[in-house]
C-alpha cells in the first residue's frame, strides 16, 4: 500500500456520472463513496464522489453548485454601490480582498484616482485579511488531521484581526469598508496602536504553530509527498496562489502585475519545489510572515503620510462628507443622486486581478453606461483550483484526500457564487 | 460457597459496574475541561453550577455528564431499514461488556477483609494477565459487527479499520506485558503489585512501559490512533448510524477501556496501589484505633493512591490527544508491526538476559535494564526516521522594485 | 524525532497555566467598538423633534430593500420633525437587513443610526418587522442642533408631497 500516484499525466476531470455508472464487463469493480455536501470536513458544501479500490482513490469527481446563490446575476439589478455588499459574501473568509478587487475594477472603469492614504490603508487591511484567512486555513487543515489545538490558537489571533476590522468599519467580517474612490470612513484614532499591538505578537504566535506542526513527525508523515501537484499540471489547470507557488513557479500578482502600489513595499514571495501538501503548508506559513512585514511597512507609511483625504474628491463618484450637505446645495444634490441613482460609468469593460489568499481573484465588469452593471463576472481562484483535485488525489488514500483538499483551501462561497 | 457469599459477590459486581460507569462519566468531564484548558478555553462549566452571592459560580459543570446522559436517553432510537437488525442491536452490548469485566482482575487497593482476601479486588485469578489480554481481544467484536451491521460504507470502512488495528496492537501489548510477568514471575496481578514494593517496574521495564502506553492507546482507538472514528474522514466510523443509548454504550465502552488500560498500566508498571509510607501509616492507625479502622485507612489510602496514578496517566492521554495529529492507516500498521513488535521482543530478550546475569540486587538490575531500554528506544527512533525529500521555502523577489 | 513531539507537548502544556481567553457570556459581554453596526435607532434633535424627515434615502440605499418609508406632511402646529415632511410609517425588516450601514451613511440628517445592540432574537416572523415606535428613541435622548437649512420658519407651505413609492 504505497502512496505513489497511479496515473502520471491524466489531466481529466471526471463528472459524477462518470464515476457512478455501472462497471462494464472486464472492468475491476470499485466502490463508490459519496463524501456528500454534508460532511464534517469538505470545507463547505462540496460533494466529492470518490471511487475507491479498497482504501485507494481511483478517481474523484467534485460536484459543486450547492452554494450557488446567483450573486453575479443579482449584481446586474443593483447599482454599483449596492453590489459591493454582495462581493463580501463570495469568499467569506477574505471579504476585504473581494471588496478590493471589485472596487479596483469599478475605479478602472471610472478612471478614478485614489488618495495615497486610502491606498496604504487598503494594503494594510488586505494583508491583515490574508493573515486571517490563512489562520482559518491552518486551523481547519490541522483540525482535519486531528491536531485540534492549532485551530483554537489560530482563531484567537483571528479574533484580534476581526476586532481591528470592527474598529474601522463596524463589522467583523462583512465589512464593505472599501468604497469606490477610497474608504468608507477615515481610520479612527486608536487604529495604529491596535494594529501595532497585533503585529507585535503575530510572529511569536506563528512560531508557536510551527512548533506544533512543522517538524512534528506525525504531521510530516501525513503531509509529505501527499497530493503532489507538479508545475506543469498546475499551469495546465490554471491553478494560482500557494498551490502554484508550492510547485516551484514564482507567480504572485502583487509582484508581477502590481496594484495598489505593492511594488513599493519590501516583501518576498515564498516558493517551494515539491508541490505536495507539506510544501503548500510551508508556503502559507511563510506568506503569513511576509504579510505581517507588509503590514508594518503600510502602518509606517500611514504614519508618514499623516492625516489626509481618505476618499476621492470627485463628487460624481464618492458622496461628500455629511457636514457639507447642510450648507452646500451641490453637495446635497451629489449626495442625493449618488445614494439613489448612483454614478454612471462610461460604456466599456474592465478586468482587474488581485492576489487573494487563495490565488488570482479577478473581476470583469461590463458597463453599458447605466448606474447598474450590465455584467459582473468574478474569476474566483477556488473554482479553478478545484479542477486540480482529481489529478492530485488519484492513487492516494481516503485519509490523504481529506488532507489535500484542505491544503487547496477551497471556499465554497467562492466556488459557487 | 453459601448463598450469602453469592449475594455478596453480586453486590460487589454491581458496585464495581456502577463505579466503572461513574468513573467514565467523570472522566469525560475531566477530559473536556482539560482539553479545553490546553486549548486556551474553558470547558463545560455551567451544568450543575451553584451560584454564590457576588456573581461567582462554584462546581460548574459537575452535572454535565448527567445532562449528556439524559440528552442521549431522550433521543430517537433508530434502526436503519436495511441494517442487520439483531446484530445491530446487540453490537453495543458486545462492546461494553468486555470493557466492564476487565475491572474484576485489577486490584484497586488493598483493604484486608480479615479472611486473607482483598475487598478491593473482585477476583483473584491465577492467570489474571492472560484474562486481561483475552478480554481486550474480545472487545473488538463489538466494533467489527457494528461496522458491518449498519449497512453503511462509512461504518464498514470504520469497522474494518478498527479490527485490523486492534488485532495488530494486541501482539505488542502482550509482549510488553510479558517483560513484567518475567520480572515478577507470576501472572497474578496482586503478586505483581507486591513485587513492586522496593522498585516500581517502570524503572527496569521502561521500554515495556513506553510500548505499553503506545499499544494501549492504539488498542483503545484513542488519539493519535483514532482513525476508526475519524470524524473528518469517516463521519463517525463504526458508530455513524448509532444514536441515543446505543451510541452512549459505544462511547462508554471506549472510555472505560481507556481507563482500564491506564489502570492496568498502573498495576503493572507504577506499583499499583502502593505508595511509600502506607504501611507505617496503617500500623500507626491500627495501634490507636483497632484493626477495622486500620484496615479501612489502608484500603482507602491505597485506593486514593491508585486513582491518583490513573489520573496522571489519563492526563497524559488527554494531553497527547490535544497535541498530536492523527496517523494514517497504513502508517499505523507499519508502526505496530515494524516498530513496536520488534521493540517488544528486544525488551523480552533484554529482561531475560539481565535477570539471568544479575539476579541478586533488584536495584542494579533495574537500573541496568532502564539504561538498556532507553538506549534501545533512542536507537529505534533514530533508525526508523523516514527519509523525506527535503522541503524548503525559498524567498524570491525580496525587495521592492521602486 | 521524539524531541519534536515533546516540543509540541510542551507548547500545549504551557496553555494549561495561562488564563483562558473565553469571555463568559452572558454574564460578561465583550464590549463592541464604537462603529459597531447593530440594531437601528431613529434619533431626535436636542429639542425633542424627530430627525427623520421622511426623505427615503435610506430605503433607496438599502441593498436588500429592508426599509419601508411612508412620508407625510408635517402638521405645522405640531410638527414631528423640522421642515415639511416626516416619516408617518417607518419600518425595517430585520430579517432582510444585512447590517451594512448604508442607510446610516445615506441619511442626510443622521436620523437612522446603527447602535450597539446585537441580541435581536425573536420567535416569529411578524416580530422581525421593527416599527417606528420600536426604533424611535425617547424624547429626552435627543442630541444636536437643527441645521439652518431645516429651520425655515417663515416660508409659505409648499404644495402637498406627491410621492408614489
Amino acid at each position: 500500500m504505497t502512496s505513489a500516484p497511479v496515473a502520471t499525466r491524466d489531466l481529466s476531470i471526471p463528472s459524477p456520472g462518470d464515476i457512478t455508472r455501472p462497471a462494464l464487463a472486464g472492468e475491476k469493480e470499485t466502490m463508490v463513496l459519496n463524501m456528500g455536501p454534508h460532511h464534517p470536513s469538505t470545507h463547505g458544501v462540496l460533494r466529492l464522489v470518490v471511487e475507491l479500490d479498497g482504501e485507494t482513490v481511483v478517481n474523484v469527481a467534485p460536484d459543486v453548485g450547492f452554494l450557488h446563490t446567483g450573486i453575479e446575476k443579482s449584481m446586474e439589478s443593483k447599482t454599483y454601490q449596492k453590489s459591493l455588499v454582495m462581493t463580501d459574501r463570495t469568499d467569506y473568509l477574505a471579504p476585504l480582498s473581494n471588496n478590493l478587487c471589485y472596487v479596483l475594477a469599478v475605479e478602472k472603469l471610472l478612471n478614478c484616482e485614489i488618495p495615497p492614504r486610502a491606498t496604504a490603508a487598503r494594503v494594510l487591511l488586505v494583508e491583515l485579511q490574508r493573515i486571517s484567512s490563512h489562520l482559518v486555513w491552518l486551523g481547519t487543515h490541522a483540525l482535519d488531521l486531528a491536531a485540534m489545538s492549532v485551530f483554537l490558537y489560530g482563531f484567537r489571533e483571528r479574533e484580534q484581526i476581526l476586532d481591528i476590522f470592527e474598529l474601522v468599519s463596524g463589522a467583523r467580517m462583512m465589512t464593505s469598508y472599501f468604497r469606490v474612490g477610497g474608504l468608507a470612513y477615515d481610520l479612527p484614532a486608536e487604529f495604529p496602536a491596535t494594529v501595532q499591538a497585533f503585529l507585535d505578537i503575530i510572529d511569536g504566535r506563528i512560531d508557536e504553530y510551527e512548533d506544533l506542526l512543522t517538524h512534528n513527525p506525525l504531521w510530516l508523515e501525513r503531509t509529505k509527498g501527499i497530493g503532489i501537484l507538479d508545475a506543469e499540471a498546475a499551469v495546465a489547470f490554471g491553478v494560482t496562489g500557494p498551490g502554484l507557488r508550492a510547485a516551484g513557479i514564482s507567480w504572485d500578482l502583487r509582484k508581477d502585475m502590481p496594484y495598489c502600489d505593492y511594488d513599493s513595499y519590501d516583501f518576498a514571495v515564498p516558493i517551494a519545489q515539491n508541490g505536495d501538501t507539506y510544501d503548500r503548508y510551508l508556503v502559507r506559513m511563510a506568506e503569513m510572515r511576509q504579510s505581517a512585514r507588509i503590514c508594518r511597512q503600510a502602518l509606517q507609511r500611514l504614519h508618514d503620510l499623516g492625516p489626509g483625504p481618505y476618499v476621492t474628491t470627485d463628487r460624481k463618484i464618492a458622496p461628500p462628507p455629511k457636514s457639507e450637505i447642510t450648507h452646500s446645495m451641490e453637495s446635497l444634490i451629489h449626495h442625493f443622486k449618488l445614494w439613489t441613482e448612483g454614478f454612471k460609468p462610461p460604456r466599456g469593460d474592465a478586468f482587474v486581478a488581485i492576489e487573494s489568499p487563495r490565488g488570482e481573484l479577478a473581476t470583469y465588469i461590463v458597463s453599458d453606461g447605466s448606474p447598474k452593471p450590465y455584467r459582473v463576472h468574478m474569476r474566483t481562484p477556488s473554482f479553478v483550483n478545484l479542477q486540480a483535485l482529481p489529478y492530485m488525489a488519484r492513487g492516494y488514500l481516503v485519509a490523504d484526500l481529506v488532507a489535500l483538499t484542505a491544503s487547496m483551501d477551497p471556499v465554497l462561497g467562492e466556488v459557487d457564487r | 460457597m453459601t448463598w450469602l457469599d453469592i449475594v455478596i459477590l453480586i453486590v460487589k459486581c454491581i458496585v464495581l459496574t456502577l463505579a466503572a460507569t461513574t468513573m467514565f462519566a467523570y472522566f469525560t468531564l475531566f477530559e473536556r475541561r482539560l482539553l479545553a484548558r490546553l486549548q486556551n478555553r474553558v470547558g463545560p462549566n455551567r451544568a450543575g453550577a451553584i451560584p454564590l452571592p457576588g456573581g461567582q459560580r462554584i462546581l460548574g459543570g459537575w452535572l454535565q455528564p448527567a445532562a449528556d446522559a439524559v440528552k442521549l436517553f431522550f433521543k430517537e432510537d433508530v434502526v436503519p431499514v436495511m441494517a442487520d437488525k439483531w446484530v445491530y442491536i446487540m453490537a453495543p452490548g458486545f462492546a461494553v461488556i468486555p470493557a466492564l469485566i476487565i475491572w474484576v482482575a485489577i486490584p484497586l487497593g488493598y483493604w484486608p477483609d480479615g479472611a486473607g482476601g482483598n475487598l478491593l479486588q473482585l477476583a483473584e485469578i491465577d492467570v489474571a494477565i492472560l484474562y486481561l489480554l483475552a478480554v481486550t481481544s474480545v472487545g473488538v467484536y463489538g466494533i467489527a459487527i457494528a461496522g458491518w451491521a449498519s449497512n453503511n460504507k462509512y461504518s464498514m470502512l470504520g469497522g474494518i479499520r478498527a479490527t485490523a488495528q486492534v488485532i495488530s496492537y494486541e501482539l505488542a501489548l502482550g509482549l510488553a506485558v510479558l517483560g513484567v510477568v518475567m520480572q515478577a514471575q507470576s501472572f497474578r496481578t496482586d503478586t505483581i503489585v507486591d513485587a513492586q514494593t522496593t522498585l516500581w517496574y517502570i524503572v527496569p521495564q521502561f521500554l515495556g512501559f513506553v510500548i505499553f502506553l503506545v499499544a494501549s492507546t492504539a488498542e483503545v482507538v484513542r488519539a493519535p490512533f483514532d482513525l476508526v472514528e475519524a470524524e473528518q474522514e469517516l463521519v463517525g466510523g463504526y458508530n455513524t448510524e448509532y444514536g441515543s443509548m446505543k451510541f452512549a454504550l459505544f462511547f462508554m465502552s471506549e472510555y472505560i477501556k481507556l481507563i482500564a488500560m491506564n489502570a492496568i498500566a498502573v498495576t503493572l508498571f507504577l506499583g499499583g496501589w502502593k505508595v511509600p509510607g502506607l504501611q507505617t501509616l496503617a500500623d500507626a492507625v491500627t495501634a490507636s484505633f483497632g484493626a477495622n479502622i486500620g484496615n479501612a485507612v489502608f484500603g482507602l489510602t491505597s485506593l486514593g493512591a491508585f486513582l491518583l496514578k490513573v489520573t496522571v496517566l489519563s492526563f497524559v492521554s488527554v494531553w497527547v490527544r490535544a497535541t498530536l495529529p492523527r496517523v494514517r492507516y497504513d502508517q499505523l500498521m507499519d508502526l505496530g508491526w515494524k516498530v513496536l513488535l520488534p521493540l517488544a521482543l528486544i525488551n523480552v530478550a533484554l529482561t531475560a538476559i539481565v535477570n539471568v546475569i544479575l539476579p541478586d540486587n533488584i536495584w542494579i538490575s533495574g537500573i541496568v535494564l532502564f539504561v538498556l531500554g532507553l538506549a534501545t528506544l533512542i536507537g529505534a527512533t533514530i533508525l526508523s526516521r523516514p527519509k523525506y525529500t527535503s522541503s524548503q521555502v525559498t524567498m524570491v523577489k525580496n525587495n521592492a522594485r521602486s | 524525532m521524539l524531541g519534536e513531539i515533546f516540543k509540541g507537548l510542551r507548547t500545549t502544556l504551557r496553555y494549561l497555566f495561562r488564563q483562558p481567553v473565553t469571555v463568559e457570556y452572558p454574564e460578561i459581554k465583550r464590549p463592541v467598538r464604537e462603529r459597531f453596526r447593530g440594531r437601528h435607532e431613529l434619533k431626535r434633535f436636542g429639542n425633542g423633534m424627530e430627525r427623520c424627515i421622511g426623505c427615503s434615502l435610506c430605503a433607496a440605499a438599502c441593498p436588500s430593500d429592508a426599509i419601508l418609508v411612508v412620508p407625510a406632511e408635517n402638521n405645522l402646529q405640531q410638527p414631528n420633525s423640522p421642515g415639511e415632511r416626516y416619516a408617518a410609517r417607518y419600518e425595517i425588516n430585520m430579517l432582510r437587513c444585512i447590517f451594512c450601514g448604508y442607510c446610516e451613511d445615506a441619511c442626510p440628517t443622521n436620523a437612522i443610526v446603527l447602535e450597539h445592540q446585537y441580541e435581536l432574537a425573536f420567535y416569529d416572523r411578524k416580530s422581525s418587522i421593527y416599527t417606528k415606535e420600536m426604533l424611535l428613541v425617547p424624547a429626552e435622548q435627543g442630541h444636536g442642533d437643527i441645521p439652518p437649512v431645516l429651520q425655515q420658519l417663515d416660508r409659505r407651505p409648499s404644495p402637498p408631497a406627491q410621492i408614489d413609492l
